[in-house]
C-alpha cells in the first residue's frame, strides 16, 4: 500500500507537471525549429536547410556575440570585486545595518531598469547633472562619458549589482569564524586565509552570483542601447532586428539558439560543480 | 488518508470535468459586432480618441494596442493574432508588400471609403495611390503622414545650409563626431541609399551595393551616438551633444518643438537623386485585419476618426504630433492653433511634400539590411 501511495502521488503529480515540461520547452522548441527554416519563412513547414547557421558566421553576427559575452564577462568580474567586500560585510560586520542595506538594494530593483538607466543619461550628459553643474560652477565644460563601451559596462555593474550581492553574501555568510580563526591561530597570514578558506567555502555563492549576473549580462539590451548609444551592437541587439526589421525569424532564432547553447551549456556547467543544496540551507 | 485508485480516478474525473468547465467559459466566438480591436501606432489608442468612440458606441467593448514598430505589430498577426484584432494601422509599404500578399489584411469597401479622399489636403484627394493595391482594391485609410529625412540645430546648422546640402551634409569630414543616427533601421536603408545617390526603391545591384555599403560605413563610423528613442536624439540634439541627426523628420522633431525648442526642425534636402527629390514621406494606413470573425464596428471607427475633432486628436495626441491628411478640410484646420501648426512645421509642409518621395517598398530590401546591420556591426 505504502508503495502505491507513492505511486499514486507521482501520478496525480503527472498532468500538471506535463503542462508545467510542455510550457517551458514548447517555446524553446519553436524557435530551435525555426532556427533551421530556410531565411524568410513565416511557418514551420518547410525543408529544414540549415542557412541561417551559416549566415552567422558569413555576416560577422559572431563579432555581436564575442561582444555581448565579453562585456558580460568583464562585467560580472568588475561585479565580483566591488561586491565582495561589501557582501563580506553584510554577512560578518555590518549587523543590524546589513538590513538597511538590503531593503536599499532591493528598493532600486523596484524601479524599471530603462528609467534607472534614463537617470544615469540624465546625470552623465552633456548640459546633465554633472557636466552642467560644474561649466556653470567654473566655466569649464567637458565631453560627456556616454556612448562608449565603457559605459556599457559600467551600466552592466549597475544593474546587476544584486544578483551578485545577495548570493555572493549568503555564500560568505557559510564560511564559519571558527574556521577563520583556526587558521589565524595556526598561522595562516590574510592573503591565506581568503584564497584558502574563504573563497573555497563561498564557492557556491560566488559561483551562483557570477552565473546569474553573466547570464544575465550576455543577454542584455537597455545598457548598449540607452547608455552605450550602440557604441557596439550586442547580440540582443541583432536578434531583435533579425525578427522586426529583418522580417527574418529563422536568422533571429538561429542567433537566440547560438545564445541560448553558450549560455545554457555554462550555466549547467557551473551548476554541476558546485553544491546547490549547501547554499539553499538544506542538508548537505 | 491513503489515496486509493478509485478516489484517485475520481480526482482525475473531476479535473478534467473542471477543465471542460472553464473550457466553455472562454469569449463566445459569435457575435463580435459588441467589440473591436485595434493594433496601431500610438495616437489610435489614446483617450482623445477612444473616450468618445466608446460613448457614441455604448455596448462595444474598444480594446487598442500600441506598437513600436511595423514589424513588430506585423509579427503579432503573422503570429495568429489575426483573428484579435480588427483594424491595424501601420506604415503604406507595410502594407502593400507585407500584409495584402499574405492575406494578413483585406480591401476596404470602395463605395463607403473613396468620398472621404475628396476633403483631404491635394497630396492624399487624387485619391492617394499608395493606398491602394496594385489589383486596385483600398488598402487603408490614410490619416497621419509627415516628411521624414533628417533634423538639425539650426542654432549650429542654418536650415537653409542643411536644405542644400542634403545628404551630403553628413559624408563632409567637419560633421563626424557631429551628429548621431537614429536607429529606425528601415529608413535608414532609404536615406543611405538616398545619401550614396541611389534610388532605394530600385533594384540595387554589383557596383551599387559596394556603393551603399561605403555610404553605410561612412554615416555609422561619424556618428556620435546611435538610438532608436527620439526623445533622447532631441536631448542630444538639444544640450549640444550632437548638432544633427540622420534619420527624422516633424514625427521626432514635433515633440520638442512643441516644448519650445523651435531650433530643432525637421529638413527635407532641396534636391536628390531621384526626379530631384532627396526627401522622403511616410503615410499610414488604417486597415481592416483579415479576421475570420470580423467586427462591423471597425469599418465605423475608420469613418469615426474622418471627423474634424477626432482627427485633431489622432495627429496631436501624447508623445509625437503629426500632420494628418484630412487638414484639407477647413473645419480640421481649424481645430488647431498657431504653436500647434508650428509644431509641424506647417510653414514649410507642403514644398517638402514636393521634395519628397513616397515611402515605397524597398526593392534590394533583404540585401541591403544585411549590409547595413553589418556595416552597423563594425
Amino acid at each position: 500500500m505504502e508503495r502505491h501511495d507513492r505511486k499514486l502521488g507521482l501520478l496525480s503529480a503527472m498532468p500538471l507537471g506535463l503542462i508545467l515540461v510542455l510550457s517551458f520547452l514548447a517555446p524553446l522548441v519553436v524557435v530551435a525549429v525555426f532556427s533551421v527554416m530556410p531565411a524568410k519563412v513565416f511557418t514551420l513547414a518547410h525543408m529544414p536547410d540549415f542557412s541561417a547557421y551559416g549566415v552567422f558566421f558569413e555576416r560577422g553576427y559572431y563579432k555581436s556575440l564575442l561582444w555581448s559575452l565579453a562585456m558580460a564577462l568583464i562585467a560580472t568580474l568588475a561585479l565580483f570585486l566591488v561586491c565582495w567586500p561589501l557582501a563580506f560585510g553584510m554577512a560578518k560586520v555590518f549587523g543590524r545595518f546589513t538590513l538597511v542595506l538590503t531593503v536599499a538594494v532591493v528598493m532600486s530593483l523596484f524601479v524599471s531598469e530603462n528609467i534607472r538607466l534614463f537617470g544615469w543619461v540624465l546625470t552623465l550628459m552633456k548640459g546633465g547633472l554633472f557636466e552642467g553643474y560644474f561649466r556653470s560652477l567654473t566655466g569649464i565644460g567637458f565631453d560627456s562619458p556616454l556612448y562608449n563601451t565603457g559605459i556599457i559596462i559600467f551600466g552592466l555593474v549597475y544593474v546587476y549589482l544584486p544578483f551578485m550581492l545577495f548570493p555572493l553574501a549568503q555564500g560568505i555568510s557559510m564560511v564559519p569564524d571558527d574556521t577563520r580563526q583556526a587558521a589565524a591561530d595556526l598561522g595562516a597570514s590574510r592573503w591565506q586565509i581568503l584564497c584558502q578558506v574563504e573563497l573555497p567555502l563561498a564557492a557556491p555563492g560566488i559561483m551562483v552570483g557570477s552565473l546569474l549576473t553573466f547570464v544575465l549580462a550576455a543577454g542584455a539590451l537597455a545598457e548598449s542601447k540607452i547608455l552605450g548609444g550602440q557604441a557596439v551592437i550586442v547580440i540582443a541587439d541583432d536578434i531583435e532586428t533579425a525578427f522586426t526589421f529583418g522580417q527574418n525569424w529563422p536568422l533571429g532564432a538561429a542567433l537566440s539558439m547560438v545564445l541560448i547553447v553558450i549560455i545554457g551549456g555554462l550555466a549547467l556547467f557551473g551548476v554541476s560543480r558546485i553544491d546547490l543544496d549547501a547554499i539553499m540551507g538544506r542538508k548537505r | 488518508m491513503t489515496v486509493t485508485r478509485r478516489r484517485f480516478l475520481a480526482g482525475t474525473a473531476a479535473t478534467a470535468a473542471g477543465l471542460m468547465v472553464a473550457g466553455r467559459m472562454s469569449p463566445a466566438r459569435a457575435a463580435r459586432n459588441d467589440q473591436m480591436n485595434i493594433l496601431c501606432w500610438e495616437g489610435y489608442n489614446s483617450d482623445g480618441v477612444l473616450g468618445p468612440f466608446r460613448a457614441a458606441n455604448s455596448g462595444v467593448t474598444v480594446r487598442a494596442e500600441s506598437g513600436t514598430s511595423d514589424p513588430d505589430m506585423i509579427n503579432k498577426l503573422r503570429a495568429g493574432e489575426t483573428s484579435v484584432w480588427d483594424l491595424i494601422n501601420v506604415n503604406q509599404p507595410w502594407a502593400r508588400d507585407q500584409l495584402y500578399p499574405e492575406g494578413l489584411i483585406k480591401p476596404l469597401s470602395k463605395e463607403r471609403f473613396l468620398p472621404y479622399f475628396d476633403k483631404m489636403l491635394p497630396e492624399f484627394a487624387a485619391p492617394y495611390p499608395l493606398a491602394f493595391a496594385d489589383d486596385g482594391n483600398l488598402l487603408g485609410m490614410p490619416q497621419r503622414y509627415g516628411p521624414f529625412s533628417f533634423v538639425v540645430n539650426t542654432d549650429k546648422i542654418s536650415r537653409e545650409t542643411a536644405e542644400d546640402q542634403g545628404w551630403n551634409l553628413f559624408l563632409d569630414p567637419a560633421m563626424k563626431g557631429r551628429y548621431g543616427v537614429l536607429t529606425y533601421d528601415n529608413w535608414n536603408v532609404i536615406h543611405m541609399c538616398l545619401t550614396a545617390g541611389l534610388n532605394p526603391f530600385a533594384a540595387i545591384e554589383g557596383e551599387n551595393l559596394s556603393k551603399f555599403r561605403d555610404t553605410a560605413m561612412g554615416i555609422f563610423g561619424g556618428a556620435k551616438l546611435l538610438t532608436d528613442d527620439l526623445v533622447a536624439m532631441n536631448t542630444a540634439l538639444i544640450n549640444g551633444e550632437i548638432d544633427a541627426y540622420f534619420t527624422g523628420g516633424t514625427y521626432t522633431a514635433s515633440p520638442a518643438r512643441y516644448d519650445g525648442a523651435d531650433n530643432v526642425r525637421a529638413i527635407t534636402p532641396n534636391s536628390g537623386p531621384v526626379d530631384g527629390k532627396g526627401g522622403c514621406v511616410w503615410v499610414e494606413l488604417t486597415s481592416a485585419v483579415n479576421n475570420p470573425d470580423p467586427s462591423s464596428v471597425a469599418e465605423d471607427f475608420l469613418e469615426f476618426v474622418q471627423t474634424p475633432e477626432i482627427a485633431k486628436a489622432v495627429a496631436f495626441t501624447e508623445g509625437t504630433y503629426n500632420p494628418v491628411s484630412q487638414m484639407g478640410n477647413p473645419d480640421v484646420l481649424a481645430q488647431f492653433d498657431s504653436e500647434e501648426l508650428n509644431a509641424i512645421q506647417m510653414d514649410s509642409l507642403a514644398e517638402e511634400m514636393a521634395r519628397s518621395l513616397d515611402y515605397d517598398v524597398v526593392t534590394s530590401y533583404d540585401a541591403l539590411i544585411d549590409i547595413y546591420t553589418e556595416a552597423r556591426r563594425t
